[in-house]
């Protein structure tokens, strides 16, 4: 597709235009002007989600409107963004120690098991913290910037919801895996213990047809192991689905009338509109409210029962 | 794809280079233009966390410097008036100025003037200036479109003016698209001369550097043509999914408004039906009437039992599997209720009105059907208490575009039937019709019953029986489709501009008519480039009409053309 830039073409003429009026103001805006515009265009690559820089001090020409720092709850945002790199850092360490686990090994595989315990609840812990912040989001700021801040919660939301669904889903395709590996390695050992018990049948006339001892333990440990694991997918499950729902009312629907932008420039107009009619309204009601009556009324009484006063000193 | 995808990359390149918090600043066309290829939420993901109308009066005096603003906006002088107002005291940290078609220099001399602060970072010109709502159908959305039928004596400044957005715009497709086409024009009508010689001048020599672009083979073909060569396909009622809903309600941007239509829940008030985010209404757009109704019924089918599956939850699988599916499931029960609100609101619009007995008629006279069963038919439509004001005067239309030269006693006596029994009909409108669009203005064989090849397949046609009664029009386009495909399209009726001559098949082809689209025609466009015969064509217009739209243009013309005192 074909563009053009005229920027040049309208530096050119700006300069030249600069240069007649320089004469007739202060000479420093004219020394100072090109030195902000290189500061500027040096510093305007940055990744996404890094933290804003402070804008320059700049000289008498910029005093004509207040280069203000970014307002607080930019801040906030801020951390916020920052929480989901982290936790973004962490899931592809989960991924790793998950990976790590299912291989075979010689070893028990307990402390893969603390490790990955360990990162899954820290995640869900940045998730929720992050939510409880965004939450807040809301709450704090002028009217004035409320767009924007509505603006900002939405994306940084519909972030936070793509990670939850994405671990729910990493640990869902884990677990069903430890499953698989779990039945494989139980099963041949159920087998060849019954095998054995066979032959010990063989030998003994009590055909005995439920487990021996030794097996009745082993399948309690593996119930117990697996009742402790369907727990935690349970509690995980619980909160992330909590987190989501919250999420949901915050996120848009794509494909949707919402996710239009004329639709969305249009009820701004009618919700600052409206707005502005509900204070007429409120001013109105002020007006005409209560309490100025009630204040009028007494002291039109005062005034009344001042009159009769005089009067009756008047007469007595 | 690829006129959504050229707008879509536009914006991406806008937005791309520029870090941290943006606002956006449009103007109320480049809103359509923007809003049809990019949703909101791809905005918030390229952070852009504002959204607003550069003469909003509702705007605040905030300044919000820690935001960059980027401007798209068309280079108009109302605009670049709004623009040095907000230079001389800024609002935000940077402007980034970019305009959707070319700016003279004294524009940017102005802009340059009142940039005192030195905050606008760059201006570019990035070519997005018409509103992409199909992949091969666009539309510029021209608030005043009747002056396309008025002769230029009559306005000169307004039709100067259409004129310009007009060659604007398709100098911006063919900038979007890189390529520098031959130019074609009808014959018999004055504005598609003019628009046709202004673009030619423009593209070959006011700005051929900015066109001169590697040359292909083949060069594309740009045709443009005239409303009035076809004025029945707007005045027909439709039966497929696209055109039939902006026949009977109106859609605007793709988005379709119901508030008017009756009492609906707040989400279904207003819905956006676009194939490029809804797989089935890409599907289904043109599939007629009884087709559509049966893929909804099975669209519902499937959506229950996916929500009855959803009912049944045992065990901690099932809960995990649904918690993971909620966002899907939300996302189908909303596109569900979309097409079902839809359907049923057309369907008792249908009834109410008795559009199949009405539309029934209407396609006889577009295709065929001789002129005494004709009269008959008409007469007794009008006669009926039931038929609506709007739909009379189509079938008194459609009967004089057709049966003009026959029985004028006939065709006079409707006139009278039509006026007596329509309160709100504006008299001499069916008459003002035949002198815009009447046989001896128009250059297509509209009816088929020009040359004896076209007679002869109406007459075979007839025999065979059609499968449906409701769709068997075929708009005059799809003649002019099949003429480019076989490199047959006459030189008489299509001059060259200037000394351009084209050997062979166009690869490309541009078409505009001037006076507005339909969907119909835009769906035999889609359906040609479908059929794989190796040449694109893309389609476009100053409006998409419907019958309603269509009227009221001829209405507003033909007062001006009363009040005038030029000669027609």
């Amino acid at each position: 597709m074909a563009t053009r830039n005229r920027t040049v073409v309208y530096r050119r003429h700006r300069d030249a235009v600069k240069s007649v009026r320089a004469p007739l103001f202060s000479s420093a805006s004219g020394s100072g002007g090109p030195v902000i515009e290189m500061a500027s265009l040096l510093g305007s690559n940055r990744s996404s989600y890094a933290p804003l820089s402070t804008e320059d001090p700049g000289p008498s020409s910029r005093d004509a409107f207040t280069v203000g720092l970014p307002p607080s709850w930019v801040d906030d945002s801020e951390q916020v963004a920052a929480n989901i790199q982290r936790a973004r850092a962490k899931m592809a360490e989960l991924v790793k120690a998950h990976a790590k686990a299912l291989m075979p090994s010689f070893e028990d595989g307990k402390e893969d098991q603390h490790l990955i315990e360990a990162l899954t609840q820290e995640i869900t812990d940045i998730l929720r913290r992050s939510e409880k912040r965004l939450q807040k989001l809301s709450a704090s700021g002028s009217a004035e910037d409320s767009n924007v801040r509505k603006n900002v919660q939405r994306s940084l939301a519909t972030d936070l919801q793509n990670l939850s669904v994405d671990l729910r889903r990493k640990q869902s395709t884990y677990l069903k895996r430890l499953q698989q590996q779990k039945e494989g390695p139980d099963g041949v050992d159920l087998e060849m213990n019954l095998n054995g018990n066979k032959s010990r049948l063989e030998d003994d006339e009590f055909s005995d047809v439920g487990f021996n001892e030794q097996q009745t333990v082993k399948i309690k440990k593996g119930q117990q192991e697996r009742e402790r694991e369907i727990n935690q997918v349970v509690q995980s499950v619980n909160e992330l689905a909590q987190i989501m729902k919250d999420l949901s009312v915050l996120v848009i629907d794509q494909g949707t009338i919402v996710d239009r932008i004329d639709y969305n420039i249009q009820t701004v107009a009618v919700s600052v509109d409206e707005g502005l009619k509900q204070l007429q309204k409120a001013e109105r009601t002020q007006k005409k409210g209560g309490m100025v009556r009630c204040a009028t009324v007494l002291v039109i009484m005062c005034f009344i029962m001042l009159v009769l006063l005089i009067l009756k000193e008047i007469l007595f | 794809m690829v006129l959504v995808s050229a707008v879509r990359d536009y914006i991406n390149r806008m937005l791309q280079d520029i870090s941290g918090m943006k606002v956006l600043i449009l103007d109320s066309h480049t809103v359509s233009i923007v809003s049809v290829g990019y949703s909101q939420s791809e905005l918030l993901q390229k952070e852009v966390f504002l959204v607003e109308l550069v003469d909003s009066i509702y705007k605040s005096k905030e300044p919000m410097s820690h935001l960059k603003a980027v401007y798209f906006l068309r280079p108009t002088s109302e605009n670049i008036q709004h623009l040095r107002q907000q230079l001389a005291s800024p609002r935000f940290g940077e402007y980034h100025l970019f305009f959707s078609n070319i700016l003279k220099d004294t524009q940017i001399h102005n802009l340059a003037d009142a940039d005192e602060q030195e905050v606008v970072q760059q201006i570019q010109e990035f070519y997005a200036d018409f509103v992409a709502i199909d992949p091969y159908h666009f539309t510029l959305n021209m608030p005043s479109n009747h002056i396309y039928m008025l002769p230029a004596v009559v306005d000169p400044s307004n039709s100067q003016h259409f004129c310009d957005r007009v060659v604007d715009g398709i100098a911006s497709i063919f900038l979007a698209l890189k390529r520098r086409p031959i130019i074609r024009y009808q014959r018999n009508s004055d504005i598609a001369k003019r628009i046709a010689q202004e673009t030619a001048k423009l593209m070959y020599q006011q700005e051929s550097g900015l066109f001169d672009f590697r040359r292909m083979e083949v060069s594309p073909l740009l045709l443009v043509i005239d409303r009035r060569d076809d004025p029945v396909t707007p005045l027909l009622n439709q039966w497929t999914y696209q055109a039939m809903v902006h026949e009977l309600i109106g859609i605007q941007d793709n988005k379709v408004d119901l508030r008017n239509i009756g009492k609906l829940p707040k989400d279904q008030q207003e819905v956006v039906l676009s194939s490029e985010q809804d797989a089935f209404f890409k599907a289904n757009m043109y599939e007629n009437f009884g087709d559509i109704g049966m893929n909804i019924k099975r669209l519902v089918d499937e959506f229950q039992q996916i929500s009855k599956s959803n009912q049944s939850i045992q065990t901690i699988e099932d809960m995990a599997k649904f918690v993971d599916k909620y966002p899907e499931y939300r996302k189908m029960h909303g596109n569900v209720s979309k097409h079902v609100t839809l359907v049923t609101e057309m369907s008792k619009i249908v009834e109410e009105r008795k559009l199949m007995l009405v539309s029934e008629t209407e396609q006889e006279l577009a295709c065929n059907g001789g002129q005494v069963a004709a009269f008959e038919a008409v007469t007794n439509l009008l006669n009926n208490e039931s038929v609506s004001d709007i739909d009379r005067l189509r079938l008194v239309m459609l009967y004089a575009l057709r049966y003009e030269k026959e029985s004028p006693v006939q065709l006079m006596q409707l006139f009278n039937k039509l006026a007596s029994r329509s309160a709100k009909y504006k008299p001499g409108l069916v008459q003002f019709v035949l002198k815009q669009a009447g046989v001896d203005k128009r250059t297509g064989d509209l009816f088929g019953n020009r040359d004896l090849l076209n007679i002869a397949r109406n007459m075979a046609r007839g025999l065979k029986g059609v499968e449906n009664v409701y769709t068997q029009h075929q708009p005059l386009l799809f003649q002019t489709l099949e003429s480019i495909s076989k490199g047959r399209l006459r030189d008489v009726d299509y001059p060259y501009v200037g000394n351009h001559f084209q050997q062979g098949r166009p690869q490309e082809v541009v078409i505009f008519i001037v006076g507005g689209t339909t969907y119909e025609e835009s769906r035999s466009v889609a359906l040609q480039n479908a059929s794989n015969s190796g040449i694109r064509f893309i389609l476009g217009g100053s409006v998409v009409l419907n019958s309603k739209r269509f009227l009221k243009d001829l209405e507003e013309a033909q007062r001006i053309a009363r009040s005038s005192t030029a000669v027609i």
